[in-house]
């Protein structure tokens, strides 16, 4: 098409792109050579020594990368496996079925933050309903201020809020498969298991990866469950990357060296994704 | 292998409604153990259905089915016995070819040994030997169905193969191999085909005994050249044979003729007991020949267009209103645009209210 104002009608779709996504970007790479804090509020130029200071001194913030690597990898884990058996539950005619779909996905339509208050008054030591319960048994674990134990809880809380997005994706993808495979396994005499095994999971593949790496990314960027449930402790113990950067930046106003934190946060998270895909595709669709 | 009895079945998909609308009206059938057949009749017919009620994926809403006498209508599918090739192969993408024509066997805990014999034995009928050891997923379209195929044979005891257009999604030329074969194989293992279909030319050349269906309906089973030469309604034979036959409404004008745009056409039918004088008279294009003189049955046409098939022409012509189509050697010239044409009185189906009057 050969148009002269082609580039009007393009604008505003390339303004707000421009606005959105490429000057934060180009904003925080610059912002990232500056020594921009609370004592020296500008934009000055100091070269690469935030790096420096991130790759020889900082240990805080690659202990909360793996932190975070090990929550969202767990995380994820266990809701594609929760959600992948709820879908199957419900994929079936059972009854009530709508009833239950209804229901695996009530905890998606709730805000975090809110529910995550009300997970940290469940799960409060020497008040929540949680310990009252167990304490009947003699057991009161640390929720909240013992270091594993608090992993543990966000884990329980990451899970509960998200699984019902794992099922609603993994059941529709069930209920977008063909049916002849299944026949035929039926005919082929196929266990329960082995249709599983040969013929549900395999077909499940493609839809299976894409709903692990968009909750892989979700997952990442955790934040309002840290941050109401444990407050990142105790001590550093849940405290993941995007928490840390948040102290830095908006409680230690240190914006400079926040922004280095950011970028090199956003370049690890999109190369370690794109390799995550790339071997999932692999083991998972054999081609 | 097995004797399949379908006795008074009949399916309906909305059975709580108070007049159902049939998708298969009550029928009986009989199918002998290790002959071909086919099913044949325009989409949404209910072939399939039939097929899934034999194979237990639909479950009749009346009727009988039996497998050598034995009541299995109420058995799922896996108890059956049953092979089904579908439309589209289905194979195990993950496993190799091996283990896909292994897979049946495997489930029914067959031994090592057995299942290598079996195996082999099938792969080699099928020609499939050389990509045992091959992901499955790697073959083209038509060796997969080959595999789908396959998985039905290894088990011995199967009571029937049951297959749904199977070769809808390979080419023409592997179409006739891949039908030779399944004829050759049902010869070797004497295993009851059945074998659904659109394409006439695919049931003629495949099945001993063809089933001829229309809107929930079996209108005729027979031999192919039954279904040919003797029609029983004039849905078969406007549905086998290309072009379709030939249909001119009439008029009964005596105990062997009838009376069609004023001409007089002997038949070979007894009329005398016909009450209601309008019938149609039916005639394969193939039996209409060119006459050189007037005589009996011979019938004037105005030639519209003659199209040449390479193996022979095809004449349309035109009886005062009525359409009529002819086919003849490519060798014969077609001089004029007036034609005498022959309706041999043997040839000559007559239909009452669109039932062949035997």
């Amino acid at each position: 098409m050969n148009f002269k104002h082609k580039f009007v009608f393009l604008f505003p779709g390339l303004f707000v792109l421009i606005g959105i996504l490429i000057f934060p970007i180009i904003f925080t790479i610059r912002l990232s050579f500056s020594g921009w804090n609370s004592y020296t509020p500008e934009m000055n130029f100091i070269g690469i020594t935030n790096y420096i200071r991130l790759f020889t001194d900082d240990p805080r913030f690659w202990e909360s990368f793996f932190r975070l690597s090990f929550l969202s990898v767990t995380t994820v884990i266990l809701q594609y496996i929760i959600g992948f058996s709820l879908a199957l539950m419900v994929w079936r005619d059972i009854k009530f079925k709508r009833f239950f779909r209804v229901m695996f996905l009530i905890p998606m339509m709730t805000t975090p933050v809110i529910m995550t208050v009300i997970w940290r008054t469940f799960f409060h030591e020497s008040l929540g309903p949680v310990n009252d319960l167990l304490g009947t048994f003699g057991i009161g674990p640390k929720w909240l201020s013992d270091p594993a134990t608090a992993k543990i809880t966000v884990i329980i809380v990451e899970v509960w809020q998200w699984t019902p997005f794992m099922f609603l994706l993994l059941l529709a993808g069930l209920l977008s498969l063909p049916k002849e495979p299944f026949l035929a396994a039926a005919i082929d005499g196929a266990s329960a298991f082995r249709k599983f095994v040969f013929v549900t999971f395999p077909l499940m593949a493609p839809i299976s990866i894409g709903a692990i790496i968009i909750r892989l990314i979700e997952a990442s960027k955790i934040m309002d469950t840290v941050f109401v449930l444990t407050s990142g402790g105790p001590g550093t113990a849940t405290e993941t990357s995007s928490f840390y950067i948040y102290i830095k930046g908006l409680r230690e106003f240190q914006m400079g060296y926040a922004a280095t934190l950011s970028f090199t946060y956003l370049v690890i998270m999109i190369i370690s994704l794109t390799i995550i895909a790339k071997v999932l595709t692999k083991l998972m669709i054999k081609e | 292998m097995a004797k399949i009895d379908l006795s008074n079945i009949s399916h309906t998909y909305n059975p709580n409604v108070e007049n159902p609308t049939y998708a298969l009206n009550p029928f009986s059938m009989t199918w002998k153990n290790g002959d071909r057949y086919a099913i044949l009749g325009p989409s949404g017919c209910g072939k399939t259905t039939m097929l899934n009620i034999v194979s237990g994926l639909v479950r009749p809403s009346g009727g009988k089915i039996l497998f050598d006498d034995k009541d299995v209508t109420d058995l799922i599918t896996e108890s059956r016995n049953i092979a089904q090739v579908f439309q589209f192969p289905v194979i195990y993408n993950t496993m190799t070819v091996y283990d896909n024509l292994a897979f049946p066997l495997k489930c029914r805990d067959f031994s090592k040994k057995k299942i290598e014999e079996r195996v082999q034995s099938v792969s080699e009928t099928l020609n499939l030997s050389s990509f045992l050891n091959m992901p499955a997923r790697k073959l083209t379209a038509d060796q997969k169905q080959l595999i789908s195929l396959g998985r039905g044979l290894v088990r011995e005891d199967v009571a029937a193969v049951l297959m749904d257009e199977p070769l809808t999604v390979i080419d023409p030329d592997l179409k006739f191999r891949l039908r030779r074969s399944l004829k050759e194989i049902n010869e070797q293992y004497k295993t009851t085909l059945v074998y659904v279909t659109h394409d006439q030319n695919e049931a003629m050349t495949f099945a001993d005994n063809i089933i001829v269906m229309d809107q929930g309906e079996i209108v005729q089973v027979g031999l192919p050249k039954d279904l040919f030469e003797k029609p029983k309604t004039t849905f078969v034979g406007y549905f086998i044979g290309s072009p379709a036959m030939n249909l001119f409404s009439s008029e009964v004008s005596s105990n062997n003729s009838i009376k069609f745009n004023n001409l007089e056409i002997n038949t070979r039918t007894d009329l005398s007991k016909i009450k209601n004088k309008k019938v149609k008279l039916g005639i394969r294009s193939e039996f209409i020949k060119i006459a050189n003189e007037q005589k009996d049955n011979v019938v004037n046409v105005k030639v519209i267009r003659v199209e040449d098939f390479g193996n022979f022409k095809l004449i349309t012509g035109k009886i005062g209103d009525f359409e009529i189509k002819s086919k003849v050697e490519r060798e014969i010239p077609i001089s004029s645009d007036n034609l005498k044409l022959y309706l041999p009185a043997d040839k000559c189906c007559i239909y009452s209210e669109d039932k062949l009057i035997q």
